[in-house]
């Protein structure tokens, strides 16, 4: 057990700065609503979000789920890796709009696809 | 707005007031230099705020996250030679980069909804209940914690302090990770069931010690081991130091 957790940690740190390609997905902010708002992407992978804030607020991505947290401003584009992620739902919101910016990552076995609500 | 602005208020505010109150009860300030702290901080948080649209542009849109890594990891260390050295100097450093993190965030969502006539009264109420909430919790933790040095020592102090410090390296990897500067490793636990960090107990607990939900292997072993380093090097504090302070 020991063995296991020390090995994964010398590879994190291997890992590092070894940017292999992601697969990017394109999240757009307009109207504090996130375009598209369901993201299906495969499990045990990395992936790359590129969001867009197109509105004149600034708004901030969080997500208790994933860990992650990152102000987007507006009309600027943003970048955020998740993943690789088990089998789930992971929800995100804005935090400065929390009632209506809402989405939610799927990781899927059969992932790669957008939906818009 | 009114609930957003609350919540904003408490999640930016309480993990400042938090170190503001552990370090004061560890060796107490000046009131003039925790006032210079303060003035500095906020002055920081704006620049910092005014740039930070600029910087997010840097390295690839990756900028933000680099300079908050650096922050993280200044509040880190500034705590750990606070707690050997009792330093003002080290104290002022990690109270103003706390400060630059996470007021820079409120600053920003103040700043951008105040203008709006409609939501307007909402913030202004919701902000106010927040600092009185996140005032009253830091005058209850300055006594509880107070007495608890008074009745066990500085240990217990400098356990929390501890833990508090390793949980801005957690955010450091979070932001790493969030960059793609790290790998991210299995989640080892999940008690999202058991409490959630949305949950009211939830961000307190986050914010005291860093509680998280879903830590990944590598957050667990940053955690334990800075926590565990910052309280064995702590233990060099001279005997006649420890004894002055209690």
């Amino acid at each position: 057990m020991t063995k296991r957790l020390f090995n994964q940690f010398i590879c994190c740190l291997l890992f590092l700065s070894f940017n292999a390609a992601s697969k990017e997905y394109l999240i757009i902010l307009k109207d504090h609503l996130f375009y598209p708002s369901q993201i299906i992407i495969p499990t045990n992978q990395k992936v790359k979000l590129l969001i867009e804030n197109q509105d004149s607020t600034p708004e901030e991505f969080d997500s208790f789920d994933l860990n992650r947290e990152k102000v987007l401003y507006p009309n600027r584009k943003s970048i955020i890796y998740i993943g690789p992620l088990s089998k789930g739902r992971y929800d995100f919101f804005g935090e400065f709009s929390p009632n209506t910016a809402r989405g939610v990552v799927i990781a899927t076995d059969k992932g790669d696809q957008n939906v818009d609500n | 707005m009114l609930i957003t602005s609350l919540v904003m208020s408490l999640n930016q505010l309480l993990p400042v007031a938090i170190l503001l109150v552990l370090l004061q009860v560890l060796d107490k300030q000046y009131t003039r230099k925790v006032l210079l702290a303060l003035i500095i901080g906020t002055v920081m948080s704006f620049l910092y705020m005014q740039s930070a649209s600029w910087v997010s542009q840097w390295f690839d849109h990756q900028g933000l996250e680099y300079s908050q890594i650096g922050l993280c990891i200044i509040i880190f260390f500034a705590a750990l030679v606070f707690a050997i050295k009792q330093k003002a100097v080290a104290f002022c450093i990690a109270i103003i980069s706390a400060m630059t993190l996470y007021l820079s965030h409120y600053i920003i969502y103040l700043t951008s909804f105040w203008q709006n006539s409609e939501v307007g009264q909402s913030l202004f109420i919701g902000t106010f209940l927040g600092i009185g909430i996140c005032l009253s919790f830091s005058i209850l933790l300055y006594f509880l914690m107070t007495s608890i040095k008074y009745r066990f020592g500085v240990k217990p102090l400098l356990i929390l302090l501890a833990l508090n410090s390793a949980a801005k390296l957690l955010v450091a990897l979070d932001l790493a990770s969030q960059v793609d500067l790290i790998a991210n490793t299995a989640t080892v636990w999940d008690l999202r069931d058991l409490l959630t960090e949305n949950s009211e107990l939830g961000r307190v607990l986050r914010a005291l010690i860093g509680y998280e939900a879903t830590p990944n292997l590598l957050s667990v072993l940053t955690y334990s081991i800075s926590s565990a380093l910052f309280l064995f090097l702590c233990s060099f504090i001279p005997t006649s130091l420890t004894k002055e302070r209690v």
